[in-house]
């Protein structure tokens, strides 16, 4: 498994506890939206992502970030950036 | 819900015309204009005058008359006058009577941030007002802004400084932006007495009847673990308005069982307070729509 899809089944899993979503972790799309539609999640849910992403992976997202659109669009995109941002 | 369809009453054309004359002919003859245009107001908005009608009705006790729907109406459009003349930073004009600061201070200092729950009653500028004459910390405000972009823009367009003061609800980022700023040490105010269309709601007593209202803000409230104020300026009289900052939590926790119903019980006090709030400045009740959704399409 490369590292790239350990990390998504890992992030799925972590966004479902963070939320404590009635999916389980492997049916979120990962090319799907995360907010509005498909997942349908809210800037709320984004802000619980956002503390647990930095809680587990040791750093921050922040609202700054030009990218963020990007970032939060699909499991995939936010898997990538986990892996290129963790320091844990 | 119905708010965010209805169309946006007054055409920039209207606030361009209002702006110039508080401007060039002085706050006096923007005044003396209130009657005519309030009318206007009054006389084509049929739909909003029945969800007057029907919030008075509860509020006052008894069944209002043409006159106190009417003041809704008039004093809505005051503190639309004030808005344009205090772009201008001209408080000194005003009496504000500022109720609650002390307590407000003593958050501030904290260095915890503060959130503020507000609702659409009286006026944002009023709490503008107090914000800058001396608030040593930012204030930002989380809005939907879906509904009064016609004249959101137009406010922006005279008033940079505060644009940059709104967070527009709907961005993924948004409440990362509000986190941040309560980090900062900042003021976060929140409307807590609209659902948009979509997101968590709950059915909780207001006036006698159950009305909706978002969870949102208290999930945010939860979340970021600042202490809550409700805070709220209200119009009550020619260039007068009042200012509360009240104690609402020292901060809300929500636990892992029983969430929605810790979040109901919230919501609950949020509406049992803004209720009495109602009660006492009814004419400052700003939600021209169908609050209890009892009223025919």
């Amino acid at each position: 498994m490369s590292s790239v899809v350990a990390t998504e089944a890992e992030v799925a899993e972590l966004i479902v506890e963070a939320l404590h979503l009635e999916v389980s972790p492997a049916e979120i799309d990962p090319e799907a939206p995360l907010f509005g539609e498909g997942l349908g999640l809210d800037s709320i849910d984004a802000l619980e992502i956002a503390l647990a992403v930095s809680k587990r992976y040791g750093f921050q997202l922040r609202s700054d970030d030009e990218r963020n659109g990007q970032i939060f669009a699909s499991l995939r995109n936010l898997s990538a950036h986990i892996d290129k941002n963790r320091v844990k | 819900m119905i708010w965010t369809r209805q169309k946006e009453r007054g055409s920039i054309a209207a606030l361009r015309l209002m702006a110039w004359i508080v401007t060039r002919l002085g706050y006096g003859f923007g005044y003396a204009l209130l009657w005519p245009i309030a009318l206007y107001f009054f006389l084509s908005s049929p739909r909003q005058r029945q969800a007057v009608r029907r919030f008075q009705r509860r509020a006052l006790g008894r069944e209002p008359g043409l006159r106190d729907i009417f003041r809704t109406f008039f004093v809505f459009s005051a503190t639309l006058l004030d808005r344009l003349f205090l772009l201008g930073n001209r408080f000194q004009d005003y009496e504000l009577k500022v109720f609650g600061l002390d307590l407000l201070n003593e958050r501030i200092a904290r260095g915890e941030g503060c959130i503020l729950l507000g609702a659409h009653l009286g006026s944002f500028n009023a709490m503008h007002a107090v914000a800058d004459t001396g608030c040593p910390v930012e204030v930002v405000a989380l809005m939907h802004t879906q509904n009064a972009t016609k004249s959101a823009s137009f406010f922006a367009e005279l008033d940079p400084r505060q644009a940059a003061a709104i967070i527009p609800l709907g961005q993924p980022d948004a409440m990362l932006r509000a986190k941040e700023c309560l980090e900062r040490g900042g003021l976060v105010g929140i409307l807590a007495d609209r659902t948009p269309g979509t997101g968590k709601v709950t059915r909780v007593p207001f006036l006698g009847d159950p009305a909706a209202f978002p969870l949102g803000p208290h999930i945010l409230a939860g979340v970021l673990g600042a202490p809550v104020m409700i805070a709220f300026g209200v119009w009550t009289g020619r260039r007068r308005y009042e200012v509360h900052f009240e104690p609402f939590a020292d901060r809300i926790t929500i636990d892992r069982r029983d969430r929605q119903a810790q979040l109901e019980l919230v919501a609950t006090r949020y509406a049992a307070r803004i209720e009495q709030v109602a009660r006492r400045f009814p004419y400052n009740w700003f939600n021209f729509y169908d609050f209890w959704e009892e009223m025919d399409a």
